[in-house]
């Protein structure tokens, strides 16, 4: 059967309707006609994987046509955020078994796969723009079905996702009054000789909309509350698909569209990158920094793994914005492998809460006995999350890390292996207060979460090893995707990345057969001595207390105390504050103006006096002193 | 043949040179006291001795689990540094997957203590990743150094380029010294034992850890040991032409940081991640700042 693109971009569209229809028979059609719906752009997306269509005329508007069209970049990102939507999904019915927006949820949720796939296809800024701003509509909405504090994070959300679409859509009006076309192609060709100015500032007001949602520093001022509140199934699909259309958008506009010759035309160049791409490459390394070191000494789990997001795009925009090869390949891959162990962390944490109730991480501890499954999953995430061998994350790090050194940039390389080692500390806060130390008595008849809803966090810990240990299979698409955006690919094998020119060789493969080695040694010691014999959790050494079931030490409330007693004085300067100040001023201002509106006629007719006179003064005086 | 021979038995040599390393070191700490001391082997014994436990007690799977993988990961760790004439692994993997592999250990040691559910073990892990952090970024900026001053990133290529007394305590001594000072903050030697501290945390991540757990934790400290001193001879004491000179150079890295370990007290965690990263950060910069104007 033939798919075009339309139709697939259709199918979500219509499966979250007949899903939404089939909820008044039963829930269960719903949830049947919600899952297969989800599943189909698999088997539709299938014949696009070595296609490239450039022009899929579906409408024409303001005597324009718009456009589709799928290429190796858009179609790995397709493939990648099917699969994070049907896995959510499953997640999404059981955290809305029981509730009543089960129905409208599913609805929303569906029409975002299909926002997100018009934002992947669109050829043209009208497309894009529409389906970008539908995606920033329905998170809105599916955001306010989330935790208690939703309501608060909504705005926040809306707010900013408005001021990057105000700013995205003055760049749209600007370029489409110059050319007289959205087309991609067009715009491409007007901008490779057009005015400095309008390059520099139509690229200004492009990222600005891309990095919102990407949550880059300093417009991640929504993303903390927005990850926290929302639905986990929500929150996974805001971490591992909108944040990677934001950074999508901007791969695709700043390598495809602006293109790197032309900045390298109008700008001096630093280290190696144009000087806007080298102030980019500052904001990434900023927002892992600052990102990293907030979530270090933060006490609710899904505010770690909001704030650890918006540091791993750090990552994601300090790889791109290097523009070289070895970099942007870091940072499509990063791309693919942030999504899947987020994905996993986020799957975990909604697990616990689904079975504890909370989210706050000083309530819980012990649960490995209960949820071994769910632990396993979690081990495999932070292990990839620090980027250590031979999970996912440590493939795409490490060619960030050698494009820096690669650029000679010893600074930012600083930078960026520090918040690797940032890194390694929340995420053992994570594992450590929810899995390990003591189990509290009320969480003794916890169980596993249900089967179906350990597919997904299995599912994608499987893929976070495969791709840790094979590198070599998401880098097929990479290189593709590369070689798309006018890059020469990066070499690469199976199991890791040959000798290149800046590029030692790395073989994870190898890493990781040494490792089971060492393991097996380490393991034979150990099982072929004599066997331990079990003890009770209280059964520790405490100097000399006595702990009983209702008086117990548990390290679990301000793991990181001391290092909040470190970085406080910098807490003064939080970007979030300066909002706060410039808020604040706003409505000083508002203050004095409402002064003037006093609901008193005279004052209004005066007003209108004194302004009239002033403007005719000028009027009258202007030709004298001019 | 031969290489992969060595390469099997790298492990072996590494926890032996870390015995008598660890030996010396108590050694040399008896006599600063004026104390005759254990025999040079005491190590080995200790190690024997609980091994040889008849009970052992487990709070869980990840609690056994924790030796195990440190054990594991360092003698993955060792396969990764070269020796003198022999690459081992390192065309697999540089400077870079080293930093990241030496972690591995840590993360193993760090769940087995979580799950002890002892206080003092979560308190102990949380002050050692918090002293990570610290030393970690005179140590990066001092490996950055070295990585920019040869454009490469090659652990064996550190060893060669260096050959010859063109070592880079020599040539680089503000790097050298910002490296010996985060190495000997990864030792965890006094004043930056805050994670062991026996009279605060009863031993920190240790507390729980008895009879074969304990042994395996020692054998794995003392590839640790060996990984440590070997990691700084080969960045900084321009590595070795024989296997004899590179233990020797080992040996004057521990007998140096023995001088200090002896008659230091004890840093707060605050003061020692202030520390880090301010005197050893401020030198490492001004020594990547000179490599950077030099070339």
């Amino acid at each position: 059967m033939n798919f075009s693109l339309l139709m697939i971009l259709l199918t979500p569209f219509f499966g979250g309707l007949l899903a939404y229809a089939g909820s008044a028979l039963h829930k269960s059609v719903r949830n049947i006609f919600f899952l297969i719906f989800l599943f189909l752009p698999f088997v539709e997306l299938y014949q696009y994987a070595n296609k490239t269509i450039d022009n899929f005329y579906y409408l024409t508007v303001l005597g324009q046509n718009l456009s589709l069209g799928i290429n190796s970049l858009s179609f790995m990102l397709s493939i990648l955020f099917a699969l994070i939507f049907l896995l959510a999904g499953i997640f999404l019915l059981f955290e809305f078994d029981k509730s009543d927006d089960g129905d409208l949820a599913v609805l929303e949720f569906s029409f975002l796969e299909g926002a997100v796939f018009g934002v992947l296809f669109a050829r043209d800024i009208l497309s894009f723009f529409i389906f970008f701003e539908l995606i920033a509509v329905l998170v809105f909405f599916l955001v306010g079905k989330g935790y208690k504090d939703a309501h608060i994070a909504q705005p926040k959300y809306i707010t900013w996702a408005l001021i990057g679409a105000n700013s995205m859509l003055a760049a749209i009006m600007l370029l489409f009054f110059k050319t007289g076309s959205f087309g991609y192609s067009e715009i491409a060709g007007y901008l490779s000789t057009a005015p400095t100015s309008i390059v520099l500032t139509t690229f200004v007001l492009f990222a600005i909309g891309f990095l919102v949602e990407a949550s880059t520093m300093p417009l991640h001022v929504w993303a903390p509350i927005t990850y926290t509140e929302a639905p986990d199934s929500v929150s996974v699909v805001l971490s591992s698909v909108v944040k990677k259309v934001g950074l999508y958008l901007f791969t695709l506009f700043t390598f495809s569209i602006f293109g790197l010759n032309l900045f390298s035309k109008i700008m001096p160049k630093i280290f190696g990158s144009p000087l806007i791409l080298y102030i980019l490459q500052w904001v990434g390394a900023f927002t892992i920094i600052v990102g990293t070191f907030v979530a270090i000494v933060q006490e609710d789990a899904k505010k770690i793994l909001a704030w650890s997001s918006i540091a791993q795009s750090g990552y994601i925009l300090l790889g791109l914005s290097l523009g070289t090869s070895l970099g942007v390949a870091g940072g499509l891959l990063h791309i693919i492998n942030h999504s899947i162990f987020k994905g996993i962390l986020f799957f975990v944490v909604g697990g616990v809460i689904y079975r504890t109730g909370t989210k706050d991480l000083s309530e819980l501890g012990g649960l490995i006995k209960k949820m071994p499954v769910s632990f396993i999953a979690m081990l495999f995430a932070i292990i990839a999350t620090a980027g250590i061998p031979p999970l996912n994350g440590f493939a795409s790090k490490y060619l960030i890390y050698e494009a820096l050194i690669q650029n000679k940039e010893p600074i930012l390389l600083t930078v960026a292996l520090l918040g690797g080692t940032g890194s390694f500390m929340y995420v053992y806060r994570l594992i450590h207060s929810i899995f390990l130390g003591q189990l509290p008595k009320k969480y003794e008849s916890v169980k596993e979460v249900p089967i179906l809803m350990q597919i997904p966090m299995l599912v994608l810990s499987l893929l976070a090893l495969l791709f840790g240990i094979l590198p070599g299979i998401p880098m097929y698409f990479v290189s593709k995707a590369e070689a798309f955006l006018g890059f020469e690919p990066i070499k690469y094998n199976l199991t890791g990345f040959p000798e290149q020119s800046g590029l030692h060789a790395v073989n994870i493969l190898a890493i990781s057969l040494a490792l089971t080695g060492g393991f097996v040694v380490a393991a034979l010691i150990f099982y072929l001595l004599p066997r331990a014999r079990k003890v009770h959790q209280l059964d520790n050494y405490y100097a000399g207390e006595v702990l009983t079931e209702d008086v117990k030490y548990n390290y679990s409330f301000g793991f990181y105390s001391f290092f909040d007693d470190i970085i406080r004085p910098f807490n003064e300067w939080s970007v979030d504050k300066i909002y706060e100040d410039f808020t604040g001023f706003v409505k000083t201002i508002g203050d004095y103006l409402r002064r003037v509106y006093t609901g008193n006629l005279e004052t209004y007719v005066s007003l209108g006096i004194i302004v009239l006179t002033i403007f005719s003064l000028i009027y009258i005086l202007g030709g004298v002193l001019w | 043949m031969v290489e992969k021979l060595v390469l099997v038995l790298t492990p072996v040599f590494a926890f032996f040179v870390g015995i008598f390393l660890e030996g010396f070191k108590r050694k040399m700490v008896a006599r600063i006291h004026r104390r005759y001391g254990p025999p040079l082997h005491q190590p080995l014994l200790d190690i024997i001795k609980l091994l040889s436990k008849k009970e052992n007690i487990s709070h869980g799977v990840m609690f056994d689990l924790g030796p195990v993988i440190l054990v594991g990961a360092s003698i993955l760790t060792v396969l990764f540094l070269p020796l003198p004439g022999f690459k081992q692994l390192t065309p697999h993997g540089d400077l870079i997957a080293f930093l990241y592999i030496m972690v591995i250990g840590s993360l193993g040691m760090a769940l087995g203590a979580g799950e002890s559910g002892n206080p003092n073990a979560s308190i102990g892990i949380a002050r050692a990743l918090t002293l990570m952090l610290g030393y970690e970024l005179p140590l990066i900026i001092a490996g950055n150094t070295l990585v920019l001053k040869y454009g490469t990133t090659d652990l064996t290529k550190f060893m060669t380029l260096q050959s010859g007394f063109h070592w880079n305590l020599f040539f680089l001594p503000l790097t050298a010294i910002a490296g010996f000072i985060a190495t000997y903050g990864a030792m965890g030697e006094h004043p930056f034992d805050i994670f062991v501290a026996p009279q605060e945390v009863a031993t920190g991540p240790m507390v729980e850890y008895g009879g074969k757990h304990l042994g395996l934790l020692m054998i794995g400290h003392a590839i640790q040991v060996y990984i440590e001193t070997a990691f700084f001879t080969v960045l900084f004491l321009g590595g070795a032409a024989n296997i004899l000179t590179f233990i020797l150079k080992q040996l004057g890295v521990i007998i140096v940081m023995t001088l200090f370990d002896t008659v230091l007290p004890r840093f707060k965690i605050e003061n020692a991640v202030r520390y880090f990263w301010r005197w050893p950060t401020i030198i490492a910069l001004l020594g990547l700042f000179i490599v950077y104007i030099g070339g």
